[in-house]
């Protein structure tokens, strides 16, 4: 199936929004925080979409089918990395080679950006996220260093700030 | 024990170098730092800063000698689009013989109100699952293990891989 990768722009975060909300099975994403967060002077995120031709479009009309969110980092290891925060691609348009073009683009501009490092975190139960992921060559840092992902939030972060 | 937290400068990557080699160490990973000062002084102190941090520092034992940096918090900012920015705290770290003082916590309570005021909706950071002296000192605090509570699993391309995945092409 033809397809296109590009980087996402102002126009593409209602979609980018759309698809959130369904991958992450949560209350509606905010399109407005995406464009201000996104799309200003410095932001805090970098997104690519995939795109489809009119003619394989969705039944509701959708052409922009998958998106990626990255992010720069830092390794006190290894300096500059670059973080994939989301990647997702519609399930009518997965098995095509969508997905994997997308993580490629985060690699070559990752790459092109100094940094030697991508990460991303997957749930343990995605099995077929897990083996996609580990046949592309990457390797699990839980598992093999036993690294946990541990965060401060809400009453627990204000509470740390208090004097 | 008087110290003082301060924001790094230039002049501190050799120290910030050393202290990312002995949190390293006690890690037993000292042989993974590959990071330059170069590096550092770089991405750290140029027109977009990759990272920062905040320096522990107490006075020269000998009077006329220059204070020692004895501590220190390298940390950046990464997004989450459903709830927004978080603080993601990447090293964080107080020489042995100076701990038990409150530098840590004094450390990771100005991270926290930076955080606050930032408009960060989180700290985030990742601590392996042997080091039980950080994980209940994070745990006391109100931090929650995401990996065991949520099932998220870190994956990483190494620089190898990396280039594999950036020349791999459509299928």
């Amino acid at each position: 199936m033809d397809f296109s990768i590009r980087a996402a722009n102002l126009d593409d975060c209602k979609d980018i929004a759309r698809m959130i909300t369904v991958s992450r099975h949560v209350c509606a994403c905010s399109r407005a925080h995406l464009e201000q967060d996104g799309f200003s002077k410095n932001p805090f995120f970098h997104g690519i979409i995939a795109e489809v031709p009119e003619q394989h479009r969705t039944k509701e009309g959708h052409t922009k089918i998958g998106y990626a969110l990255y992010f720069y980092t830092y390794s006190s290891w290894k300096g500059r990395a670059v973080y994939m925060e989301d990647l997702y691609v519609m399930p009518e348009f997965r098995g095509k080679g969508i997905g994997k073009a997308l993580m490629s683009k985060v690699a070559q501009l990752g790459l092109a950006a100094g940094c030697n490092q991508l990460d991303f975190t997957v749930l343990e139960w995605n099995k077929s996220s897990l083996d996609f992921y580990l046949s592309q060559g990457c390797f699990d840092v839980t598992a093999d260093l036993g690294y946990h992902c541990m965060r401060c939030e809400g009453e627990a972060l204000q509470h740390l700030a208090q004097p | 024990m008087e110290y003082k937290l301060r924001k790094a400068e230039p002049k501190d990557v050799s120290d910030i170098l050393r202290l990312v080699k002995e949190l390293a160490k006690y890690e037993a990973m000292e042989h993974q730092v590959a990071l330059t000062e170069k590096e550092l002084l770089e991405d750290g102190f140029g027109d977009t800063p990759l990272y920062h941090c905040i320096l522990a520092e107490v006075q020269g034992e000998q009077s006329g000698e220059d204070p020692k940096v004895i501590g220190f918090a390298m940390y950046y900012f990464t997004y989450d689009p459903w709830s927004g920015k978080q603080l993601h705290l990447e090293d964080f770290f107080v020489m042995e013989e100076y701990r038990g003082h409150g530098i840590g916590s004094e450390i990771l309570k100005q991270l926290s109100d930076l955080a606050m005021k930032t408009r960060c909706h989180g700290m985030q950071f990742i601590v392996a699952e042997d080091n039980e002296p950080s994980i209940s000192f994070y745990k006391r605090r109100g931090a929650e293990d995401l990996s065991t509570a949520e099932g998220w699993r870190l994956f990483r391309f190494t620089e190898n891989s990396l280039y594999k995945m950036a020349a791999s092409t459509e299928e």
